[in-house]
């Protein structure tokens, strides 16, 4: 069972959680930018959009239940076993999230691809191999059936409006200390 | 078009047309943000928040066109008229009820503007079209998220579907004051500034019924249509209250220059 299929119990009351990946540009990859909660995956992404685009910049928007994605640390993924040609079944798709630096704070990793293997195990050796030469500090396989995706249509109404917005940060504001100096220099509020 | 040519008839009618336009934006945008802080989810609070933020940019817009006319400034007409200065619709005024009332009014308000805002991107009048084509945008995705919860809550549980059946009980009825001409419309019709209202009414009217008939809702019967400008009728003091409280920060100190 699925993580949106699950009952909500009394020691649950939170919908499932639902991971986000924006893509900001034409030019940059989808990104991991967190998390919603919601009912179902169109909610999800309704609330992706509300939660993660309304100012910053985004062309298109994904979601995936939690419970599809198989995630790894740096640490674990030195811990899996080997690979054994016996195991797996049927062709699955996964999408490949890599997380190669520690420096940027407001997205968790980069989509690189997608691979097909017939297992989590053989999807994470192709992954890792799609991963390169850059240091990968955390990996997820995202079952790719469960993703849903806006659709180009949805672009213009959904994330147009915020390119004619200001985004202005918290200190722009006067507080109480500076609205009087503002107020006598003449910045705008 | 523009303003420089407008007959002073049809001008005291778009006047008057904006400023309902605007006063519903308002005031709804006012009702949905009394949810900052208390709706179901943390997502959802955020999600009615940016709906409020966005009625209300809608709302300043349409005063803007307002004062391009008369020269008044939009903060004076927001927060400086009484309840009987305003021209919004009983159905933006009613206090948000629960969460089935407040997302039913959002998805009946904003129906209602899916089939204005498209024939208003055609007004005659520019600035009219190019204010509608902006606000249509944001309504797209309003539309979608209040259409996502009705249906929700009326394929839902028993009670989610009994909240939803009881605030269109309510609602329904108030639809027709919403569509309802004001006196100078017809005005602005001939001269193909706004659209025809009893088109317009039987447009939303019957893409409301489809809808709310295929979400197995009972509709309630429509009173006659009210007369036109019933939108001045301020009965219940609902709009009163809420301006109370809107207004109370600007005019506690009419000059402040900043706050």
């Amino acid at each position: 069972m699925s993580a949106a299929e699950k009952p909500l119990t009394g020691a649950d009351t939170q919908w499932p959680r639902w991971e986000v990946l924006k893509k900001d540009s034409e030019r940059k990859p989808h990104q991991a930018v967190g998390s919603v909660h919601a009912a179902d995956a169109v909610h999800a992404l309704l609330m992706a959009r509300t939660v993660f685009a309304r100012r910053p910049a985004a062309v298109s928007m994904w979601v995936a239940p939690a419970a599809s994605i198989h995630a790894f640390t740096a640490e674990e993924l030195t811990q899996v076993p080997a690979h054994s040609e016996a195991e797996g079944g049927e062709l699955s798709r996964y999408l490949v999230v890599v997380k190669s630096t520690n420096r940027r704070s407001m997205t968790f990793g980069d989509l690189k691809g997608e691979v097909e293997a017939s297992s989590v195990r053989a999807a994470l050796d192709l992954a890792l191999e799609l991963a390169g030469e850059e240091p990968v500090l955390a990996l997820w396989l995202v079952e790719a059936g469960s993703v849903v995706r806006s659709e180009p249509d949805d672009a213009d109404p959904w994330f147009g409006p915020a390119q004619d917005k200001t985004y202005k940060q918290q200190s722009v504001y006067s507080s109480r200390a500076t609205a009087s100096k503002d107020a006598a220099e003449g910045v705008p509020r | 078009m523009t303003a420089a040519d407008l007959k002073s008839e049809v001008s005291a009618a778009l006047v008057e047309r904006l400023t309902a336009l605007a006063d519903d934006e308002l005031v709804l945008g006012h009702r949905n943000a009394e949810w900052t802080g208390h709706a179901p989810i943390l997502e959802e609070d955020i999600a009615i928040a940016n709906v409020a933020q966005d009625e209300i940019g809608h709302a300043v817009l349409w005063y803007g066109l307002v004062q391009e006319l008369t020269g008044q400034d939009p903060d004076r007409l927001a927060f400086f008229r009484g309840a009987n200065e305003y021209r919004s619709s009983a159905l933006v005024e009613l206090p948000r009820g629960d969460w089935a009332f407040t997302m039913l009014r959002q998805y009946l308000f904003d129906t209602y503007e899916a089939e204005l805002l498209p024939r208003l991107m055609r007004s005659a009048y520019t600035p009219v079209s190019e204010v509608a084509a902006k606000v249509n945008r944001e309504e797209l995705f309003h539309l979608r998220h209040s259409a996502l919860w009705v249906e929700r809550l009326a394929f839902g549980t028993e009670e989610s579907k009994s909240r939803l059946q009881s605030a269109l009980n309510e609602l329904w009825p108030l639809v027709p004051q919403l569509l309802a001409p004001l006196e100078g419309d017809a005005l602005l019709a001939a001269d193909g500034i706004y659209p025809d209202p009893a088109e317009l009414a039987a447009a939303v009217l019957g893409r409301l019924r489809t809808e709310l008939n295929r979400l197995e809702l009972t509709l309630p019967a429509l009173p006659a249509p009210p007369a036109a400008g019933a939108r001045s009728d301020r009965g219940e003091g609902h709009l009163a209250a809420l301006l109370a409280e809107m207004q109370s920060v600007a005019r506690a100190d009419p000059a402040a220059e900043s706050w």
